[in-house]
């Protein structure tokens, strides 16, 4: 299971981001995408996930595998209570949601559903929502993790349960994370630096 | 088979997701409604007494029906999109069980407003129903070609990142084979003329059509 | 080319003139029909050709496709403008109004609105990445109307149009069938030739 970059190629207006770019990721290893702001950080992992097409050049991405993503572009539901997000979420991808599984979830990333599963995410700071989406993660079961600054808004403890989660993870999962963050880059196994 | 199932159920989470934001925030659903009751009043009130024919009728409620629903689907995507959980659905849903989901809900907002303009449309202009089954079979059908075109170019019109104004200029057209046939067999569920069933088969031939093209354009945004 | 569409156009503006006969009882502005039913032909040619580069460019992305299916709707937009006024000129001479709502200015002017929202969604989006695939999808998705128009709307209305396949041919002389055909073939070419400007 790869996801392979052949000379990929992508402007955005008169601005070239990549130019003859190829790449390939593979499991077992975290890889960090690092490079100052504007670079193509978030822009390299759409491209992974296949949530952009390059204007030349190819993605390969395995068949029949399903992605999973934090990035701060990606909003939860305001109206909706942190269980219906959790919930709503993994039935897209048609997985049903026992209430043990939702308090496992709230345990593994540092989310007491007791207390706030039925409080509406408005209500919610950022590291919560941080949180509640680290949750969402965990829950679909994706093959590919596609990592943007994921624990840019968690507190230290936060961020411990995260990274016992990614290195649990790692085996059997292609894990792509775009940082800036000293202590993210620090678990990756292997670091690309994207040039301005 | 495990794959149907799945869209499946990812279009019922789709529209219960929906439905439930919809009855936390009305205000959509009530502009929709507002829209259709404003426009019927004022037609109603300015045409006061006049004797109109059954063919200007149809045409008004049709147009009414039309305007309400831009006002109620164009933002099927454009609300999303604000709200940023556009990426989000985009990344764990699969992208027909979005579009089927989104033109489910729209189909039903859509018989929610015409259960409640219906009604009020026919005191107001005082029209006698001869065929209620006709009229209420011609609107369903119609709301579900409005309902697939609606909410596909609700999509490209979210997707060209283009505000409000275009959406009805985009839509008119093509909804346009659903809207002639619909309007003349509305006139004559207002009368005793004879049915017209071919004219039916038009607009549940034209149904499919949009459905498919919504089903196959909808890939390429 | 240009030689052939200059000679041609005036060969043809000088056998409407001077050899075909008079329409009767309608006068010499009766001859504008020469005008219309190529203008409404390229029209109809310009919208198919538009949606045709417009699946081209969804299959292959290939930017000189949407650029050819956006010149086919402009060029399209001009000629259902002519052919619609010509051919009310023509109405308000043989029906007595410019305008009824005939099956057939009912299409022509479907094709107007749908050439006006074409063109309004192309000058609303200035990315020319979406503004290429949003408008292909558009141009598709009207295409769909098509079949109502030709095949539906006519049942659906009496229409006092002569058909433009059917017996109109026997009736009419043959140095107006001839110089009809003729500029049927001319107004193609030009809209070729305005096609390839720029190559």
């Amino acid at each position: 299971m790869t996801i392979q970059f052949d000379a990929v190629t992508l402007t955005f207006g008169k601005h070239k981001i990549f130019d003859g770019l190829s790449l390939k990721f593979g499991c077992g290893k975290i890889f960090g995408v690092t490079g100052a702001n504007g670079a193509g950080k978030s822009t390299l992992l759409k491209l992974a996930g296949k949530i952009i097409n390059p204007d030349s050049g190819k993605v390969t991405f395995p068949d029949e595998k399903k992605i999973a993503a934090l990035s701060p572009e990606m909003k939860l539901y305001d109206g909706l209570t942190a269980r219906e997000n959790l919930k709503f979420f993994a039935r897209l991808r048609g997985k049903i949601l026992s209430d043990e599984k939702i308090s496992e979830l709230g345990r593994r990333t540092g989310l007491d559903m007791k207390t706030f599963g039925d409080e509406r995410t408005e209500n919610f700071s950022t590291g919560m929502r941080q949180r509640l989406k680290f949750a969402i993660l965990l829950a679909v079961d994706a093959d590919i993790w596609l990592l943007d600054e994921p624990t840019a808004n968690l507190d230290d403890a936060g961020r411990e349960n995260f990274f016992a989660e990614i290195q649990a993870a790692k085996p059997e999962k292609i894990i792509l994370l775009a940082t800036n963050d000293k202590l993210e880059a620090d678990i990756c196994d292997e670091i690309i630096t994207l040039p301005l | 088979m495990k794959l149907s199932r799945c869209r499946f159920d990812a279009v019922s989470a789709i529209v219960r997701k929906d439905f439930l934001l919809n009855l936390r925030r009305r205000a959509t659903f009530a502009a929709m409604m507002m829209f259709a009751l404003t426009a019927t009043a004022s037609l109603s009130l300015s045409t006061g007494g006049a004797l109109l024919d059954e063919k200007f009728l149809a045409a008004i409620l049709w147009v009414v029906i039309f305007f309400a629903a831009g006002a109620g689907i164009a933002g099927t995507f454009d609300d999303e999109a604000q709200a940023g959980t556009l990426p989000t659905l985009k990344l764990y849903g699969d992208a027909q069980a979005i579009l089927f989901g989104k033109m489910f809900v729209a189909f039903l907002s859509l018989v929610a407003l015409s259960t409640f303009i219906l009604p009020i449309f026919l005191i107001l202009f005082d029209v006698g129903v001869e065929k209620i089954f006709l009229l209420l079979v011609t609107v369903l059908l119609g709301l579900i070609g409005l309902s697939a075109a609606g909410t596909l170019t609700a999509a490209l019109t979210t997707s060209a990142a283009v505000k409000g104004g275009l959406f009805p200029i985009l839509l008119f057209p093509v909804t346009l084979p659903i809207f002639l046939p619909a309007i003349r067999l509305t006139e004559i569920s207002f009368t005793v003329a004879p049915v017209d069933s071919s004219l039916l088969v038009v607009v549940a031939a034209f149904d499919a059509i949009l459905i498919l093209a919504a089903s196959i354009l909808y890939d390429y945004l | 080319m240009n030689k052939i569409i200059f000679l041609l156009t005036a060969a043809i503006v000088v056998a409407i003139i001077f050899f075909v006969p008079p329409i009767k009882g309608l006068g010499e502005l009766a001859k504008i029909i020469f005008f219309h039913v190529p203008t409404a032909w390229v029209a109809v040619v310009a919208f198919f050709s538009s949606a045709f580069f417009a699946a081209k460019f969804l299959r292959t992305r290939d930017f000189s496709a949407d650029e050819l299916s956006a010149r086919a709707a402009k060029l399209g937009f001009v000629f259902v403008l002519l052919s619609t006024i010509s051919g009310a000129i023509f109405s308000k001479l043989t029906w007595g109004a410019y305008w009824n709502w005939d099956p057939r200015q009912t299409t022509i002017f479907v094709l107007i609105l749908i050439y006006g929202a074409y063109l309004t969604l192309r000058a609303a989006v200035t990315d020319e990445k979406i503004r290429a695939k949003v408008s292909a999808v558009y141009s598709l998705l009207s295409v769909l109307t098509v079949p109502f128009l030709v095949f539906v709307l006519p049942r659906m209305y009496f229409s006092l149009h002569p058909s433009p396949i059917s017996s109109s041919g026997v009736e009419m002389d043959s140095a107006v069938v001839i110089v009809l055909i003729a500029a049927l073939i001319d107004a193609t070419l030009i809209f070729i030739r305005l096609m390839r400007k720029g190559d």
